[in-house]
């Protein structure tokens, strides 16, 4: 039956081709939307695999409220259960492009360092130090597109700094982070003494959910944020994030999909007669909704191999394109590519469902009387 | 031999016993009965208007008979061969072929009943068009399930037989009309059906091209293949074993 449903294909050329398209078009958008989505998907588990064993703790007005200052770092320390707590400024790197690029500075204690970027390993060099003030270790990406190596001078906000670290690649947002003793940072940006937030590592012994209600309770005029409810606030955010992109994708493919319903209510009305002889001569209903299915089918599985090489090749067009400003905004997976098939195939089977229903219907006699 | 289903395995029409009844009261002439038809009506009822296409047709047909049926256009002669070619449901009666009831079949195996005991022949051929002749003659075979070897054989077996050996491959845009028909000829017979209704076969071909249809449908019917044929034309009437006269949905001189 299968050579059937290809000739079927092969005998309406241009419109098989131009239905063809039409799936592609939404798979191709499923992909790029898609991609987009895993991206930040994975941005998102990396970042969260980097810092999810510590509370965040905000001033009560929010993190760009301020309030949060170097002497809360020491009210926090002393919250019975909290191990270690040291405060962060956080600020775009480069202002004029109103942060787009999402590169960040990150003020950081020298001494912890290594414990805040904690389990994100240097590729060279070393972690800043106690003493050091215009020294600064730098993400992958910052590394890549300002061509650094240790010791290279690197100027921010009208200061040079020294490249003493570069760390690994994580596919986190530390990629893109260029971290600096806070001090400086404080003194670069003249926010006094104030932290954007403080990051309380829990003793192994205390529940970090536990610990940070009565974080909360304890330090006057602070808000936190425990692993597990930045996992939910961010969960939602990708969510929300998630159901935009690949909902215009879908949109799209729902469009092809229609774009298959019609092309096959065309092709079914043309060959009711066929539909007709067929039957007479001993077809059975499901005969001739395999050979309709069949072809609505076919048509997605073109549609959607066709879509996604096109995505695919589009994502890897605009990723080669946008590594010039170290922007990564595509992420092509094994899972998109099955969901993009999958959904390909899924589109055609559901648009031949109705023409299939209506062909396997028709009276053979109404049929073979049809013009 | 249980005593629903047919003799082949896995074919689940019933076999009405009444069949067996009625073959008791034909007596001696029973024996190579292949159809009848009992009282076999068909009304149209298009709102409170009701149109009697077929009224209480009664028919006898025997294993290799070639049969015309003749009548005015309307009179139901087409209707008549719907309703044996189970294309149509009765109003009434029954039509017993070979000794299946095709009136109390189920419509899910009609399409099996039709395969396997049917061959239809249509005026306009009906031909797929992008189909070439030997893939349209295996078209049945295929709905069949028959192996491809086995139908691809018989088909151009068939074919050959009918004078197409060297057209096997051509689409019906490809042939001549007395070529298509023949090729419908072929379709007919793939699956060794035990009834072949034609419907005006030769309404659209030149008169060379009729006495070729006409020959090939007595050499089957000499052969014991039975054909029904409604035609309008007294010269393909003339060459049939029998002739049944239509007029108004009653069938007059049988």
């Amino acid at each position: 039956m299968f050579d059937l449903i290809i000739r079927n294909i092969m005998n309406r050329k241009v419109r098989s081709g131009l239905t063809v398209c039409g799936i592609a078009l939404g798979i191709f958008a499923v992909i790029v939307m898609g991609a987009m989505s895993e991206n930040f998907h994975q941005t998102f588990e990396r970042s969260m695999s980097v810092t999810s064993d510590k509370i965040r703790v905000f001033a009560e007005s929010g993190v760009f409220g301020g309030g949060l200052t170097d002497d809360k770092v020491s009210d926090v320390l002393r919250v019975a259960g909290v191990e270690d707590a040291y405060g962060l400024l956080m600020t775009t790197f480069d202002e004029d492009k109103m942060g787009m690029t999402g590169k960040q500075i990150l003020g950081v204690p020298p001494e912890k360092s290594s414990v805040a970027l904690n389990p994100v390993e240097l590729k060279t060099g070393r972690f800043l130090n106690p003493g050091d003030s215009y020294n600064v270790v730098v993400g992958s990406n910052i590394q890549r597109e300002y061509k650094l190596k240790i010791g290279s001078k690197f100027e921010i906000h009208d200061k040079y700094f020294t490249v003493v670290g570069i760390l690994d690649y994580t596919g986190s947002i530390f990629d893109n982070a260029v971290i600096i003793p806070l001090e400086t940072a404080q003194d670069l940006y003249n926010v006094g003494d104030s932290v954007s937030y403080i990051f309380a590592v829990p003793d192994e012994r205390v529940d970090a959910e536990i610990l940070s209600k009565r974080i909360e309770f304890s330090v006057k005029g602070t808000s936190t944020l425990s692993p597990g409810e930045l996992e939910v606030q961010a969960s939602q955010s990708f969510m929300i994030f998630s159901v935009i992109t690949i909902s215009s994708g879908l949109l799209a493919a729902i469009i092809g999909g229609l774009c298959v319903m019609n092309t096959m209510l065309m092709s079914v009305a043309e060959r009711t007669r066929e539909f007709g002889i067929l039957k007479a001569i001993g077809a059975e209903t499901r005969d001739i909704l395999l050979l309709t299915l069949g072809e609505a089918s076919v048509m997605g599985l073109f549609g959607g191999i066709l879509g996604i090489l096109a995505g695919t090749g589009a994502v890897y067009i605009m990723n080669a394109w946008l590594a010039n400003t170290r922007i990564v905004l595509f992420l092509i997976t094994p899972r998109l590519l099955i969901i993009a098939m999958l959904f390909a195939l899924l589109i055609g089977a559901l648009s031949g469902l109705y023409p299939a229903y209506r062909a396997s219907k028709m009276s053979p006699m109404e049929a073979l009387k049809h013009a | 031999m249980p005593e629903t289903g047919t003799e082949e395995e896995g074919l689940v029409i019933p076999r009405n016993l009444k069949v067996e009844e009625n073959r008791g009261n034909m007596g001696n002439e029973g024996a190579g009965i292949i159809m009848q038809v009992e009282n076999l009506s068909k009304t149209y009822s298009q709102g409170k208007i009701s149109v009697h296409a077929l009224r209480c047709a009664c028919i006898t047909v025997r294993k290799g008979e070639l049969l015309a049926i003749m009548g005015p256009s309307g009179s139901g002669k087409s209707t008549l061969l719907a309703l044996i070619g189970t294309l149509e449901k009765a109003t009434e009666g029954r039509i017993i072929l070979d000794g299946t009831d095709l009136t109390s079949v189920p419509e899910k195996l009609l399409p099996r009943v039709r395969r396997e005991k049917i061959g239809f022949i249509f005026q306009h051929y009906n031909l797929i068009p992008t189909l070439s002749a030997l893939e349209n003659v295996e078209l049945s075979m295929r709905f069949s399930r028959m192996p491809k070897k086995e139908r691809e054989e018989r088909a151009k077996a068939l074919l050959e037989k009918l004078g197409l050996g060297d057209r096997l491959s051509h689409k019906p845009s490809e042939l001549s009309g007395g070529e298509q028909q023949r090729v419908s000829i072929a379709r007919a017979l793939a699956n060794k059906p035990a009834v072949i209704l034609a419907d005006e076969p030769t309404g659209e071909v030149d008169s060379k091209t009729r006495d070729s249809i006409v020959r090939t449908f007595k050499e089957l019917s000499e052969k014991g293949q039975t054909i029904l044929v409604v035609t309008h034309d007294p010269e393909v009437a003339k060459e049939c074993s029998r002739v049944l006269r239509i007029t108004d949905g009653v069938i007059k001189d049988y």
